[in-house]
């Protein structure tokens, strides 16, 4: 199954609404018809009171026909100061810590959300307790960590798949960012800022970002989004693995990965690091510059003289690919036919990638078939190429052969019509004369 | 005596001019003629820059969930026959690296072995790294014929 989008679950969970304080809202279909909460605090113009009633009107809760009070609690049948009675379960503005309660007054309740959305889970504020976030605030009162209104900002909810909501995928970074990329905020923690920059600049941004693939991963698809807390050492295969399955299991499968988990080192992240993921390059392997088995190994030990084997039979594919494809091309755009040979030599991309993949193993019995499998293809492809050159080059000759013999007999022609004419002035000549 | 002299080289270089000429013509069929029919004739393999491509196999060699690689021009192309006799095609070149996907029966899914992706029976990219759903073509089968064209 496709990686699921916790950001976009979160903001479909939190887009019902949180009533009363006994249990969920009583389902209306629709805001009541008087509201005077909306009514007051519009007209009051106070830079505090009215924007929240402004914002709501696009709030996901306000069109499922929750209100004011469904959060606030009060009566928004009575007009002024005797609606906001503590009486009439009237609560102001929840505290940080009760507002986890608030939320879940709905959205842990599968009965209640069920009338919205029967395949929206309800476990958020269960796995809220279980992370960083949740442990700090319900265990150590600490009000400075991340609660529901933090990341779903409170009267402007949008579900995730709306490109404006702070839990798009596109705007996840930011929406997480907004604490963790602040070194003021984050002083008293002691964990780096530089995460989003780094995140940034990774393959899985641009992959966002650019080629606009919602898919690819964001903060919450390694960290969690209500449960997020960093991936321990061990299970940073695991979280890699979601998306990159093959890799992540001839890595289970090699020495590097008891290795790795002996010595702390945190799997996949030790060669590709963690938020700064750039896109993995052939220069990545072996212990040249720019390799990274090179941070542990020595071109002389065991290791390093396999991840050298290793490099050097990616890149003999490599090159024989590009090779081959550069002969076919030229023989293509000549005016050959080669399509059959380029399309056998397509087939040798799945070599290519299958052999990137299997280095992951660390184990040149594992590629080498891989790569002699697709070198046999590449061969077979440039002696096709060469062929359809030698074949070009005979047209050519033959080409320049028939037009030297055509330019002869124009020569030819032309000697004998001058000699047929000098033949004929003799005779009329001599004709003359006699 | 001198005008005697001079007719044997005139006669010389008419005959050769004459030579040339006769033999000239056997030339210009031979290397002018063939190298042409050589660019003329169409070479083996035929819809190269294809639109549209009759498959080499007839429905029948295409058994319910099975699927089948062919040939549109230099590209691959993948061939899917549902359990309900339905025929479907697809490019067959993984849209996340360009690796050639399969079918697999097990799954009725398309599948890319490089990365462990899979594709619905609409091409659509359901698991996996693939980014991108596989660009569908039109089957029609015309008698014992299947032809795949590019869509509109």
């Amino acid at each position: 199954m496709r990686r699921r989008r916790a950001g976009s679950v979160a903001a479909s969970i939190v887009a019902i609404g949180l009533a009363g304080v006994c249990g969920p809202p009583v389902l209306r279909g629709q805001a009541p018809a008087e509201d005077n909460c909306r009514v007051c605090h519009a007209a009051l113009g106070d830079p505090r009171l009215t924007p929240p009633v402004e914002a709501f009107a696009t709030d996901v809760h306000s069109a499922r026909g929750l209100g004011c009070a469904d959060c606030h609690g009060g009566d928004p049948s009575v007009a002024g100061m005797e609606g906001m009675d503590p009486r009439k379960g009237f609560v102001g503005r929840p505290s940080k810590r009760r507002s986890i309660d608030l939320c879940g007054r709905c959205h842990s309740d599968a009965t209640y959300m069920r009338q919205f959305n029967p395949s929206l889970r309800v476990d958020q504020v269960a796995e809220y307790r279980t992370s960083v976030h949740g442990q700090r605030l319900l265990q150590r009162g600490d009000t400075a960590v991340a609660a529901c209104a933090n990341c779903h900002p409170a009267h402007s909810i949008k579900p995730a798949v709306d490109p404006t909501s702070s839990v798009n995928p596109l705007n996840v970074s930011t929406t997480c960012g907004a604490c963790h990329a602040s070194a003021e905020h984050m002083r008293a923690y002691g964990i780096p800022t530089d995460q989003k920059a780094k995140y940034e600049r990774s393959i899985h941004w641009e992959a966002m970002s650019v080629r606009r693939d919602l898919s690819a991963p964001t903060c919450n698809d390694c960290h969690g989004n209500h449960g997020a807390a960093p991936p321990g050492v061990s299970s940073v295969g695991n979280v890699c693995g979601q998306c990159h399955s093959v890799q992540a299991a001839y890595f289970g499968g090699s020495r590097h990965a008891d290795t790795f988990q002996m010595i702390g080192a945190p799997g996949c992240a030790t060669c590709h690091n963690n938020h700064e993921i750039l896109a993995s390059q052939d220069g990545m392997l072996g212990v040249g510059e720019g390799a990274v088995c090179g941070n542990c190994h020595s071109p002389d030990d065991p290791g390093g003289v396999v991840a050298t084997a290793l490099r050097q039979a990616v890149d003999t594919l490599r090159w024989s690919l590009d090779s081959a494809a550069a002969i076919l091309t030229r023989a293509e755009r000549a005016g050959m036919e080669v399509s059959q040979a380029q399309f056998d030599l397509d087939a040798v991309i799945t070599e290519l990638v299958s052999a990137r993949a299997a280095i992951h193993s660390f184990a040149l019995d594992s590629v080498r078939p891989i790569v002699d499998e697709g070198l046999a293809a590449t061969d077979t492809a440039f002696v096709r190429g060469r062929r359809a050159l030698a074949d070009l080059r005979f047209r050519r000759t033959g080409l320049a052969v028939s037009v030297l013999i055509i330019l002869a007999l124009v020569a030819g022609l032309s000697l004998k019509i001058r000699n047929l004419r000098q033949a004929r002035a003799g005779v009329s000549h001599g004709g003359n004369h006699g | 005596m001198a005008e005697n002299q001079s007719a044997p080289p005139v006669a010389s270089r008419r005959r050769f001019v004459d030579w040339l000429l006769g033999t000239s013509v056997g030339g210009l069929v031979a290397a002018v003629v063939y190298p042409a029919a050589r660019y003329v004739v169409p070479p083996a393999s035929a819809e190269s820059a294809a639109s549209s491509v009759t498959l080499p196999f007839s429905p029948d060699d295409v058994e319910p969930n099975t699927g089948r690689i062919f040939k549109f021009g230099s590209q691959p192309g993948i061939l899917v026959r549902l359990a309900s006799g339905e025929f479907r095609a697809f490019s067959a070149k993984c849209t996340h690296l360009g690796c050639i996907v399969q079918y697999r029966a097990d799954l009725s899914q398309i599948w890319c072995a490089c990365h462990n992706g899979h594709f619905d029976l609409n091409g659509h990219n359901v698991e996996g790294p693939p980014p991108a759903p596989l660009p569908d073509f039109e089957v029609n089968v015309r008698g014992d014929q299947i032809v795949v064209s590019r869509g509109a």
